[in-house]
């Protein structure tokens, strides 16, 4: 079904970082956010991108936000590069989605809401890094690479999964040896993200704990929080809900914490 | 969301959190109707990975069960919860629990009738005095040994030699139990439960097209457990009398278990010994008669009377046999199929050591039964996806292996479906040795497949 070719030739597939991404991420890096947004704004992508995700309702604007210099002021330094990497992902993410129904919109929704929650949990946490902050944008890396690697064998996948409870993250991995989180980590170190990024999304899976405790913590918050937007009415009607296996032990003890902080009754 | 079934029991498995918003997102009408069209005995809904749920969360299932129950009396509930989940439900629906509650899915296993390891040593606990007996009473049917605690001590102070118990029952309810007649298989045996009044209802309760199917795959005797029967009027005797009469042509035998007479005319037991079916006092007057069982016909598959023989409507779809089949062993083994020869005959097999088989009828526009052998290895290989792991678990194998061909059966279905032929899978058969499988097919001719997966035999056989 899925060989080690086929990942392979995925991985390969896998585009370089443009120039005006990289720039604009090190510019972001180092604190200068109106030279970023000069060398953001000649990517015509990237600036539709920033102007779509800012003035989506989630972020609570009255008037609509255009320039890219205010976006990024708004935004901050971290929540910036967030955006373009969550920008960077979607340049990995089909046009046309057949396994997961999902589009543009909602996927975009999607990495909005879980970057907006994920600042309020490094809030809560009192963390401030903005290595840890970006780290969520690689999550929904791993529902594009099962999209890609499972649509074309959609009907075989339901078919497997009627008559046994597995998540396509285990088909993959008992069938290669792989998992979708290792093809993320493989995306990160193609884009240059910091390691620091892929490691936490790896212990995010709730299957390979990192040797950091501090690591760990986040990776449970990372892994309910994933969870909790997978269980919107819209991500579950798009497939998403059990497209990984749900850890409930690996996040049992900050539960209550996570159910205070989101305002769930 | 899409139901996994097993064991006649489709567990929907939702991840995450069920609150009103989303939970109507999880389950909607048509995954019921397609999970009931296949015929379960229950329908659970898993809250193993629940990490939160509240009262809408869960009406919205509750209401669904209710609409099932009233469409086809299947038994409906939820499952894999701990203490804390189980006490959240019964508070939320402490005077109108109406729907069933099981600590594990192993624990609802022993209440399904498809259920197949029998004599199961079961120690059980509920606060509920009627609940212990309900779940006694439904276990022993089912062919378990119940040990019920009377105290919570009691049952703590047993509950600590788990080498006792193959499982043990807490936090479970028994809501209303499924209506339609039970049925499980022992040895070559088919046993069907009835109980209460028999009247015309018997022909919606029972399923006759498992029957005839089973009867078409090489069972031979059917019994009708009938212990709890209070009576019978002249519409289910009717029924009887032709079920028996249709048997017939395939050697087929019937009985009748522990049925008593009391209210029931003693003329309706001589019209039925006319019909040629048999009544005994106790069911192991027949299972544990090694002599009886042969002369009944549970020890032989093969009497059939009327062989029928492959056609040209199965065999003008041969390809898409074969095609489901390579496909689902590619899909489980990541190894290309070649195909070696095609021939019809009756099955031949060169070297039966080490092989095991696995069967899957079809019934509907077109019928047979599909045949696959395995070498040992093979088997595991193809097992291994599901499985997780390398094992040399015999049983576990088979049951997987089980799997495997529903999954190939699921496969025929959908791409006949797509040429407008449609047709109904049973359940798979699994056959421990090469033998067992031959008992079956004795002078059945079919179409033989020889198959290569990297170099591994494998051997396809399809036939009526």
């Amino acid at each position: 079904m899925i060989t080690e070719d086929k990942i392979n030739f995925y991985i390969d597939k896998i585009p370089p970082t443009p120039k005006a991404l990289r720039d604009t991420l090190l510019l972001l890096n180092a604190g200068e956010l109106i030279k970023a947004s000069h060398v953001a704004a000649e990517d015509l992508a990237l600036k539709a991108y920033l102007k779509n995700i800012v003035n989506k309702p989630i972020y609570g604007f009255k008037n609509e936000v255009s320039d890219i210099s205010q976006i990024f002021g708004i935004l901050g330094v971290s929540a910036s590069q967030q955006t373009v990497y969550n920008y960077m992902m979607t340049l990995l993410s089909p046009k046309k989605w057949v396994l997961f129904k999902l589009n543009v919109h909602t996927f975009h929704d999607l990495q909005a809401k879980l970057s907006l929650n994920w600042k309020k949990i490094l809030t809560h946490l009192q963390i401030e890094e903005r290595e840890i902050e970006s780290a969520i944008t690689l999550l929904p890396a791993s529902i594009i690479v099962a999209e890609a690697l499972f649509n074309e064998k959609i009907d075989d996948v339901k078919l497997l999964r009627s008559v046994h409870d597995l998540d396509l993250n285990t088909i993959l991995s008992r069938l290669c040896g792989v998992d979708l989180f290792d093809i993320c980590e493989q995306i990160s170190i193609k884009w240059e993200m910091p390691p620091k990024v892929a490691e936490i999304v790896q212990s995010s899976s709730g299957l390979k704990p990192s040797k950091d405790d501090s690591i760990n913590t986040l990776a449970k918050w990372m892994h309910l929080l994933l969870f909790y937007e997978l269980s919107q009415p819209i991500y579950v009607e798009a497939g998403l809900n059990n497209f990984i296996d749900f850890q409930i032990d690996f996040v049992s003890d900050i539960y209550d914490d996570f159910e205070t902080l989101m305002e769930i009754q | 969301m899409r139901a996994t079934v097993k064991q006649g029991m489709a567990v929907f498995s939702p991840q995450g959190f069920l609150d009103g918003n989303g939970t109507s997102a999880f389950l909607s009408i048509e995954d019921i109707d397609a999970t009931l069209k296949l015929k379960v005995d229950m329908v659970l809904v898993s809250l193993k990975k629940v990490v939160f749920f509240n009262r809408n969360g869960l009406d919205v299932f509750v209401k669904l069960f209710a609409k099932m129950r009233l469409q086809n009396h299947t038994t409906v509930g939820f499952c894999d919860y701990d203490t804390k989940k189980f006490n959240a439900i019964n508070n939320f629906y402490k005077n109108d629990l109406n729907f069933s509650l099981f600590n594990t899915q192993e624990t609802a296993a022993l209440f399904t009738s498809s259920f197949k390891n029998q004599n199961k040593n079961v120690l059980l606990y509920s606060e509920d005095k009627s609940q212990r007996s309900a779940m006694a009473i439904e276990l022993h049917d089912n062919g378990h040994n119940p040990i019920i605690a009377q105290s919570k001590e009691e049952f703590n102070l047993k509950c600590s030699n788990t080498s006792t118990y193959d499982c043990v029952i807490k936090n479970t309810f028994l809501g209303q139990m499924g209506q339609k007649v039970a049925t499980r298989v022992t040895g070559n045996a088919i046993i069907y439960t009835v109980f209460s009044f028999l009247d015309a209802e018997i022909g919606n309760q029972f399923n006759i097209a498992y029957h005839n199917n089973s009867l078409n795959v090489g069972f031979r005797l059917f019994i009708f457990d009938a212990y709890k029967v209070v009576s019978m009027n002249v519409h289910a005797l009717n029924f009887f009398s032709k079920l028996a009469s249709s048997g017939a042509e395939y050697n087929a035998t019937i009985c009748f278990v522990g049925m008593t007479f009391d209210k029931t005319p003693i003329i309706f037991k001589d019209n039925m010994e006319d019909a040629g079916i048999m009544f005994y006092d106790q069911m192991d007057d027949i299972l544990q008669n090694k002599e009886l069982l042969e002369e009944l016909g549970a020890s032989s598959a093969s009497n059939v009377k009327n062989k029928r023989i492959i056609n040209k409507v199965i065999v003008s779809e041969l390809q898409n046999f074969i095609h489901a089949t390579t496909a689902t062993i590619e899909m489980m083994t990541n190894s290309k199929a070649v195909k070696d020869s095609a021939e019809v005959h009756e099955i031949q097999i060169a070297d039966r050591r080490g092989k095991i088989a696995s069967s899957i009828g079809f019934y509907g526009d077109m019928d047979g039964m599909v045949i696959l052998v395995f070498p040992q290895d093979i088997a595991k290989k193809a097992c291994e996806l599901l499985i997780g792991e390398n094992t040399d678990d015999m049983e576990l194998i088979l049951d997987t292996l089980a799997e495997l061909v529903n999954i190939v059966g699921g496969k025929v279905k959908t791409l006949l479906s797509d040429r407008h032929i449609s047709v109904d899978i049973t359940l798979p058969r699994t056959y421990a040795s090469v033998d067992s499988l031959l008992e079956i097919t004795a002078g059945r001719k079919g179409v033989q497949v020889d198959l290569s997966f990297d170099n591994d035999k494998f051997l396809f056989f399809l036939t009526r």
